[in-house]
């Protein structure tokens, strides 16, 4: 078995016009063995900043509380809020750091810059793998769903209701055909003024 | 300090914590789960007064491709890049981490760095970790020696050649360098042959595929040339705008937060105009 | 016990009046060293020195003052030379290791703060002595420029201009005067030639002396021989 495949869930996220929105599913796995329906893998790392964390959930806690310690302390130290970019670079360096040993979570972030308000979101594998100039952002059990339905649902320059019912559907119709993930699913639109936090009704099966 | 916990920012070197606990996990059966790689054809070649360093745009997560448009052309230096095929993650942090030596030994050596330097601390750092930083590199770059292309193998052997070929696409891309190589081409001779490469890799190595990427480097600088080419088939774009009218979601819960915002700078202003009349 | 250990204690201790007397001759030691001045204008910050040669038969141009730390900025110092070195390494690898972290420049305030941590840790360590040398920290970033004075004490200051070493006093008084918050880059690498004039025993030329600059441009880079000699030739 995979480390992935035994807690189950995935994260999604997509740039809008002027927003960016991150997306999981609700479902906490015990490989077949459903613990619980309440467990979105989202996560906020400051204002109009999210991680979802999807992969072993132990070591997703374990790396959002070091995440958020290192964020507090940078930010503590720069006297400014950290921007998605230099987070991003954080991230990465923190999961690189145990190329021998792994963090088994993937990571998808999503912000909006504080300074010039430009929408982010990137992915990165384990080992914290890349790429920054995509329009959307995947990771979890239902990964080559969600990287179909993204590539064929995603427009640009969506607004923010429009964004979140087109990532509301690509998640729905990814966790849909994904066992081990699903249960509901939670959505942050992030705009420069507000974040917008919604659940959604999936199947429960 | 004696507590192991406490988090020091600027710490290098590996963390091995985990990986007791990962080896355990295998032995439950449960597998490291699949990286990111760039499975890759990359090639270069020596042109008179300079050398064209060239790669597909294909990142790979098993089967499946994770990415359509990823950059394999890395900085080293103002006058040398790298080609990296192998692990994404590994072939992104050497290169950058070198990218910062070679910053470093520039400034105390108050000049441009050899590309053989460059070579021999790549190669020295792959080989202390013995191939499993799988990262296969080709740097290439001109400096007071001429121009210089130069294979790196993940376990730290080293190839010097005229034209060379790196990634699972370079059996496919070596035909073609083998074919129509001639010594001292043209900058635009070696472009062609270059792209002719990677297209052979491209179409022929399944973990190659999408754009191509080209960087030139002569002794006046280096130019970046991304996309030189894109494969994208017309059947490719899509037909139809797939948007959802407002409210096919259903949602079950809502709240909205403000942001409270990080305040740059504040700037009030008088206006010049005279006041309204009412 | 190691012999090396004997030694460990702190030599910077507290006199009973309160006073750090080692961080005083340090001060010295910095008072008594070439004059360095600093001018920050609105578009760029000027970093300049006295390289004079103790000795005509020394290859003058082996011997750099203004060093560059990353792509924007750079530092420069009044003291002792070889202490000068050990700082601009240890700047060079945090301002390079930051950049690892974080994929982005080290802003100046960062540098300044880590360097001073540094400094300061020399005086209040066992077996060493505080550094002799007070620095100029010159950089352009953040989209404005930054002029910082860091002492062997570890404390440092944002300046619009500054001077140190060998006439500081005088120095710092003639800056005042002829401060301006509107000046050009050009016209503070002006002043701070005239400033390093004032005080120049003999004839002041562009092998001994030496000038960086910081601008949005450029970043941080030295002012060539003939760039010099242009500036000279404006204030005779």
């Amino acid at each position: 078995m995979n480390p992935f495949n035994y807690n189950g869930g995935v994260c999604v996220a997509m740039k809008g016009k002027n927003c960016v929105a991150i997306a999981s599913d609700h479902r906490l796995g015990a490989g077949r063995l459903t613990v619980s329906t309440d467990f979105p893998k989202v996560f906020e790392m400051g204002p109009a900043l999210f991680i979802g964390l999807p992969g072993l959930t132990t070591d997703s806690l374990t790396v959002v509380n070091k995440l958020k310690f290192r964020v507090n302390l940078y930010e503590l130290r720069e006297n400014r809020k950290i921007r998605p970019h230099t987070f991003k670079a954080m991230v990465e360096s923190m999961l690189y750091e145990r190329r021998f040993g792994p963090y088994y979570v993937a990571s998808v972030i999503a912000g909006l810059d504080p300074e010039t308000d430009e929408p982010f979101v990137t992915a990165m594998d384990v080992l914290g793998a890349g790429e920054v100039n995509e329009p959307f952002a995947v990771a979890g059990t239902a990964e080559e769903s969600l990287l179909g339905l993204c590539e064929a649902l995603w427009e640009p320059d969506l607004a923010p209701e429009d964004l979140f019912e087109t990532l509301s559907q690509v998640i729905l119709n990814a966790v849909d055909f994904d066992c081990l993930g699903g249960a509901g699913a939670t959505i942050h639109v992030i705009e420069k003024d507000k974040v917008t936090t919604r659940t959604i009704k999936t199947r429960m099966d | 300090m004696a507590t192991a916990t406490f988090f020091d920012p600027e710490s290098s070197g590996f963390q091995f914590d985990n990986y007791a606990r990962n080896q355990q996990l295998v032995k439950q059966g449960i597998k490291p789960p699949k990286l990111m790689k760039t499975g890759t054809t990359t090639t270069a070649v020596i042109f008179k007064g300079g050398v064209v360093l060239g790669a597909d745009t294909r990142a790979t997560g098993g089967n499946i491709v994770m990415n359509k448009n990823c950059s394999k052309i890395h900085y080293l230096a103002k006058n040398m890049y790298c080609l990296g095929a192998g692990t994404a993650a590994d072939t992104e942090y050497t290169t950058r981490l070198m990218a910062g030596k070679l910053e470093l030994l520039a400034m105390s050596m108050r000049r441009i760095v050899p590309v053989k330097s460059a070579v021999r601390m790549l190669k020295q750092m792959l080989f202390r970790y013995q191939g499993h930083v799988s990262a296969a590199l080709i740097v290439g770059g001109v400096d007071m020696l001429g121009p210089k292309i130069v294979s790196i193998a993940p376990h730290g052997s080293s190839d010097n050649a005229p034209y060379l070929a790196m990634g699972s696409g370079s059996i496919a891309a070596m035909s073609v360098l083998e074919t129509n190589f001639r010594p001292d081409m043209t900058a635009e001779e070696a472009v062609k042959l270059v792209r002719d490469a990677i297209n052979a890799g491209v179409t022929n190595d399944l973990f190659s595929g999408s754009n191509i990427d080209i960087c030139v480097i002569t002794i006046d600088g280096a130019q970046v040339i991304r996309p030189y080419e894109q494969n994208q088939p017309e059947v490719l774009k899509k037909a139809n705008n797939y948007t959802f009218p407002r409210g096919t979601t259903t949602v079950l819960s809502q709240g909205v937060r403000k942001v409270d915002y990080h305040i740059v700078s504040t700037e009030i202003r008088k206006t010049d105009e005279e006041p309204m009349e009412t | 016990m190691g012999d090396g250990e004997r030694y460990s204690f702190s030599l910077t201790t507290f006199s009973p009046s309160g006073k750090l007397a080692q961080i005083e001759y340090a001060l010295a030691a910095v008072a008594a060293g070439a004059p360095t001045i600093g001018v920050r204008a609105a578009d760029g910050v000027v970093l300049a020195t006295e390289k004079k040669q103790k000795n005509q038969l020394f290859e003058e141009d082996t011997i750099v003052k203004v060093e560059s730390v990353s792509k924007n900025i750079g530092m420069v110092y009044s003291g002792m030379g070889p202490d000068f070195r050990l700082l601009v390494k240890r700047a060079r690898k945090i301002a390079q290791e930051y950049k690892m972290m974080y994929q982005e420049n080290i802003p100046c305030i960062q540098l300044v703060q880590r360097v001073a941590a540094v400094m300061q840790e020399f005086t209040q360590s066992g077996g060493v002595r505080p550094f002799g040398v007070s620095l100029l920290i010159a950089s352009w970033d953040n989209k404005r420029p930054y002029l910082f004075q860091v002492d062997p004490s570890g404390s440092y200051f944002a300046w619009k201009a500054s001077a140190m070493g060998k006439n500081y006093v005088n120095a710092k008084t003639f800056l005042e005067k002829r401060f301006s918050d509107d000046m050009v880059i050009e016209d503070a690498v002006h002043t701070a030639l005239l400033t390093l004039k004032e005080s120049f025993d003999g004839q002041m030329n562009e092998t001994n002396i030496e000038v960086g600059i910081a601008t949005a441009k450029d970043g941080f880079r030295l002012l060539s021989l003939p760039e010099l000699k242009d500036y000279l030739k404006s204030i005779t």
